[in-house]
């Protein structure tokens, strides 16, 4: 009895951790690949070269992905701390505007909420979350953006995972997203990109952690050579990525 | 002669930490019906801070110079800056120079300036200060809000400096902290949250500055013009820059908020290149929404 009980729990417990990897995994078709969130503009100009990756990456998990990882939990707590399905609708949209305001280039920012929208719509394909389909229909009616770092974290809420976990899982698959941009603007090979993945692991968990403690209003980003180079993406000639 | 009860400090091996001085500085600007332009209709000033008077401009505009009697911002000060912009009025706001942020002494707390802006329902605020420069050892943290009521314009630029070039203090200082917000009609448009930390967080890496010194930000804003109108504004300016900008020197950026404006990145080597730049994006955005000239302060033309 004992033996079968423990195995039920395992059984949810993988179920929820396979779950949970198949939404972060790059498969997923959502247009993650279609982005790379200003990283042309800044190898077109021979700003940012393969040397540069290692520390371009794990200065953007300090920075940027701390801002979002913080979103992302916001949004994780947010079903359960709206009473009603209109309060709800509302907290979605003013988390989401505010992240809009947080960022400056138009691009990067449409990129995000085309990732999210379609994260969304996705989700409402695999599972039942009543919540998210109000969500995706709110932030349409209202002309707002749904962000893909927090439509991923009310998915995941929506869905019961752990927190921590989905906050770690969402950093490391946005970064391996932009390692894998890096593999086709750049001369980076499989190998050399599998290891500078490897080297950011302890890199997603200190930024995991940190955005525990801290609030939307608080969370800081200053990255001014990313921001200039996703503001200057669409007067690149030639381009690979929509962002 | 004083007892050692009554003279703690005689007795104490700590350093002495300056009581923190808060002051305000809350300006009241209308627009004069009569005069046919724009006044400081009502000040209340508490020192360092201080505006002397509100001097006319060509497009009847209110210029009011911002005073730090003091010199600079001390370690401790939490200065605080309200300014109201009444319905339909024009303002232009400068400082007298660069806001200097001193070094903060041992035990004191951050230099803190809170700044609130409020403009009203078919007014302008020009708001074109200096740069900031903080000194080695200084800690600053500012929060800024400006609201834009329908119709409100808004031309609002930053600079930072990465310290007293000339004296050799690159970075020196221990942090800066810039939280600005700009909402329009109770929606946030354009939010800041800037945390530099030097000797915590390396400011030459290719994600943060790279070899660029000088940072500076713009927002341009006239509340309920279409998001058609905002993108052409972008792809004018971006034109222009293009004429600015040189990879190793300066680099221009230039994007469409969510809605009502537009933003402009600056980072530069050099910080004497920004202020020209910032002010020829001015010129042309202003003509394109408001059809007139922008007046620079008096004291750069």
């Amino acid at each position: 009895m004992e033996r079968d009980s423990a195995n039920d729990i395992l059984t949810l417990d993988a179920l929820a951790d396979l779950r949970l990897l198949h939404l972060a995994d790059s498969a997923l078709p959502i247009g993650a690949l279609a982005h790379s969130f200003g990283l042309e503009s800044l190898t077109a100009c021979e700003m940012l070269t393969t040397r540069d990756l290692p520390d371009f990456l794990r200065t953007y998990l300090e920075e940027a992905g701390m801002m979002e990882a913080v979103f992302c939990r916001a949004a994780f707590r947010l079903s359960a701390a709206a009473a009603s399905d209109d309060e709800f609708a509302a907290r979605w949209l003013a988390l989401n505007n505010q992240l809009s305001a947080r960022k400056p280039a138009r691009e990067s920012r449409a990129a995000s909420a085309s990732l999210g929208g379609n994260f969304l719509q996705v989700a409402l394909n695999l599972a039942d979350l009543p919540r998210a389909g109000v969500a995706l229909s709110v932030s349409k009616r209202a002309a707002s953006m749904a962000h893909h770092s927090t439509a991923f974290g009310l998915a995941c809420g929506l869905l019961q995972f752990a927190e921590d976990r989905v906050v770690l899982v969402y950093l490391h698959q946005s970064v391996a997203s932009l390692v894998s941009s890096c593999q086709r603007l750049l001369p980076l090979g499989q190998s050399e990109a599998a290891r500078i993945l490897w080297n950011l692991k302890p890199v997603i968990i200190d930024t995991a952690n940190r955005s525990a403690t801290c609030t939307p209003d608080d969370a800081c980003c200053f990255m001014p050579l990313l921001d200039w180079g996703a503001m200057e993406h669409p007067a690149l000639s030639t381009r690979l990525f929509i962002s | 002669m004083a007892s050692v009860a009554e003279n703690p400090r005689a007795i104490t091996s700590e350093p002495w930490v300056p009581p923190r001085l808060r002051a305000s500085l809350t300006l009241d600007f209308a627009h004069d019906e009569i005069a046919g332009h724009s006044v400081l209709a009502a000040s209340r000033q508490e020192p360092p801070l201080k505006v002397v008077r509100a001097f006319t401009v060509q497009d009847g505009a209110a210029l009011a110079h911002l005073h730090n009697v003091s010199g600079g911002l001390l370690g401790g000060d939490h200065l605080a800056l309200k300014v109201n912009v009444g319905a339909g009025a024009r303002v232009q706001m400068t400082t007298t120079g660069a806001t200097r942020i001193y070094r903060q002494r041992h035990g004191a707390l951050p230099t803190t300036q809170a700044n609130e802006f409020a403009v009203n329902e078919g007014a302008l605020l020009e708001y074109v200060p200096d740069s900031i420069i903080p000194f080695a050892g200084a800690r600053f943290l500012q929060a800024t809000t400006i609201h834009l009521a329908k119709g409100a314009g808004l031309f609002w630029w930053e600079i930072l400096a990465p310290g007293r070039e000339a004296h050799g203090e690159i970075f020196a200082y221990d942090s800066v902290e810039m939280k600005t917000d700009v909402v329009a009609l109770g929606q946030p448009i354009a939010s800041e949250r800037v945390r530099i930390e030097p000797g915590k967080r390396s400011t030459p890496s290719f994600a943060r500055l790279g070899p660029y010194r000088t940072w500076a930000t713009f927002c341009i804003a006239h509340v309920g013009r279409s998001a058609a109108a905002w993108l052409a504004l972008e792809h004018e300016l971006r034109e222009q820059t293009m004429a600015l900008a040189k990879h190793g020197e300066t680099l221009w950026g230039i994007s469409a908020l969510p809605a009502h404006g537009v933003m402009v990145r600056c980072v530069a080597v050099h910080g004497r290149r920004v202020l020209p730049g910032l002010q020829m994006l001015w010129q042309t955005a202003k003509r394109r929404l408001y059809g007139r000239d922008a007046t620079p302060p008096r004291k750069v033309n």
